[in-house]
C-alpha cells in the first residue's frame, strides 16, 4: 500500500487549465469504483469547490483546520449521496469570504510551514485512522505557498496543461525544477486538446508531450463543447456516465490506482534524441 | 546471586555510558567535518538563521543533499538518523551528519532519549 499514491495534489502553472474539474471528477470516479475519497479546495486565493459541489456554508472550512480552529474529519462534506454505488465522496471546502481569502493571503512562513505539517498529518487522520483511499488537492496555479505545500504532502502530481503558449514554458520549467526538487511522482493532463480524433494527431500529443515536457503522461483530454456548455453544473463522472470524457478520466483513475503512470511512459529512462513527430 | 547480579550489571552500564559518550563524540565530529566540507557559506548559515522555519520555499532553497533529509524528517514526526537513512537509502552517519547541521541551522530540534537522538520539526514554537 505505501508505495501507492494516495494523496494527489491536482497543479498547473496558469489558471483555467481544468484543475478542479479534473479533481472532482478524478474524485468521483474513484467513488464509483468503490473507494472512499476526499477532494480539497486548496486555493484558497480563488475556492470554487463549493460553486461546482453546490455545497455552501459547511461548518467548518479547509481554512479553519489550518487555523487549527477544528480537527480534518469536521472538514467533511458527505456528498456520497451525489454518487452511484457504494463508494464515498466527501469534500473539504476553501472559505470564500473576501476576508477570509485576505486573511489566507497574510500568512507568514511560520504560518505556512505549520499548514505543512497539517497537510502531511492527514496521512494519518484520514488515510490510515479514516480509512480513506484517496485524498486529492485541487491547488492554485502557480508557484505560491498553499500550493507547494500541497505538493509536498502529496505523492503524486496531476499536472493541468494547455497547449496554450503562456502555459507550456512555465509547465515545463516547474516539471523539470519544482517537482523535480521534491522528488515527486508527476503525471501530465493535456487538456482541452482540439481535432484528436485522428489516431495520428494522439500520438503525436503522446510524443509532443514526451518530448517537450519529459514527463509521464497521465491522460489527453479533447476540448469537449459540452463540458462548456454545463458550465459547472455537472459532474460528468456521475452525471455523463456514457460520456467520453467520463471515459477518460476513469482511465486515469484506473491508471493511478495500479500505480501504472510510470510504466513505460517515463522519459527519464528513454533516449533524450527520441524524434518529436515530424510534420 | 543478587550480589552477583549488580556486579554483572556493573561493567554493562559502564559500557554503555562509554558508547554513549563515543556517539556523542562521533556525532560532533560529523557536524565539524560537514561544515568544513561546505565551507564558510554553511558556517555563515549557521549564524544568520539561529531559528529558521523549515517551510516550502526554505525547503526549495536548500542544497539538494540537505533537501532530502529535510523533506523525509517533515514527512515523520520524529526521527532518529536512522530512519531517516532508512528513507533516503543513505548512510545512517550522513543522515546524522545532515541531521545535525539542520539542527545547527535552527530548523530541526534535537532531543535525546536514553541513547538515541531524536530529530523533530518543532511547528510549535518555532518561527
Amino acid at each position: 500500500m505505501s508505495a501507492m499514491s494516495r494523496i494527489i495534489a491536482v497543479h498547473s502553472y496558469k489558471g483555467g487549465t481544468g484543475k478542479t474539474l479534473l479533481s472532482v471528477n478524478l474524485a468521483a470516479a474513484f467513488a464509483k469504483f468503490g473507494l472512499k475519497v476526499a477532494v480539497f479546495d486548496l486555493d484558497f486565493r480563488a475556492p470554487s469547490l463549493f460553486a461546482i459541489l453546490k455545497a455552501e456554508n459547511p461548518e467548518y472550512y479547509v481554512n479553519d483546520y489550518l487555523n487549527d480552529s477544528c480537527d480534518a474529519k469536521q472538514v467533511l462534506v458527505d456528498l456520497s449521496s451525489r454518487i452511484a454505488g457504494n463508494g464515498k465522496f466527501y469534500a473539504g471546502l476553501a472559505n470564500p469570504a473576501t476576508e477570509a481569502i485576505r486573511d489566507m493571503s497574510s500568512k507568514d512562513r511560520k504560518w505556512e510551514m505549520r499548514a505543512l505539517g497539517k497537510l502531511l498529518a492527514l496521512k494519518k487522520t484520514l488515510l490510515e485512522d479514516q480509512k480513506f483511499d484517496y485524498l486529492i488537492f485541487d491547488t492554485s496555479p502557480g508557484l505560491q505557498y498553499s500550493s507547494i505545500n500541497a505538493i509536498v504532502a502529496a505523492d503524486f502530481v496531476v499536472v493541468a496543461t494547455t497547449g496554450d503558449r503562456s502555459d507550456v514554458d512555465g509547465t515545463k520549467r516547474m516539471l523539470q525544477e519544482l517537482y523535480n526538487l521534491f522528488d515527486k511522482k508527476t503525471g501530465l493532463v493535456l487538456n482541452k486538446v482540439l481535432d484528436l480524433s485522428a489516431t495520428a494527431k494522439k500520438a503525436e500529443m503522446g510524443n509532443k508531450i514526451k518530448t517537450v515536457y519529459r514527463v509521464p503522461m497521465l491522460g489527453i483530454v479533447p476540448c469537449f463543447c459540452e463540458i462548456l456548455r454545463a458550465e459547472g453544473n455537472l459532474i460528468f463522472v456521475e452525471d455523463k456516465p456514457d460520456h467520453p470524457f467520463t471515459k477518460i478520466i476513469a482511465e486515469m483513475a484506473r491508471k493511478i490506482e495500479n500505480n501504472e503512470v510510470n510504466d513505460g511512459n517515463s522519459i527519464f529512462v528513454e533516449d533524450k534524441l527520441i524524434i518529436p513527430s515530424q510534420r | 546471586m543478587i550480589r552477583d547480579g549488580t556486579l554483572a550489571k556493573k561493567p554493562i552500564t559502564i559500557f554503555e555510558k562509554i558508547e554513549e559518550s563515543l556517539e556523542r563524540l562521533n556525532q560532533k565530529m560529523e557536524v565539524i567535518i560537514e561544515i568544513q566540507k561546505k565551507g564558510n557559506d554553511s558556517q555563515k548559515s549557521v549564524l544568520t538563521l539561529p531559528d529558521a522555519s523549515l517551510d516550502v520555499m526554505t525547503l526549495l532553497s536548500m542544497p539538494d543533499h540537505l533537501r532530502k533529509t529535510a523533506m523525509a524528517i517533515c514527512r515523520c514526526e520524529r526521527a532518529t538518523a536512522e530512519d531517516i537513512a532508512e528513507q533516503t537509502s543513505r548512510a545512517r552517519a550522513v543522515e546524522s551528519a545532515y541531521l545535525n547541521q539542520l539542527v545547527i541551522m535552527g530548523y530541526l530540534k534535537k532531543e535525546r532519549k536514553g541513547r538515541k537522538a531524536y530529530f523533530y520539526v518543532d511547528r510549535e514554537t518555532q518561527g
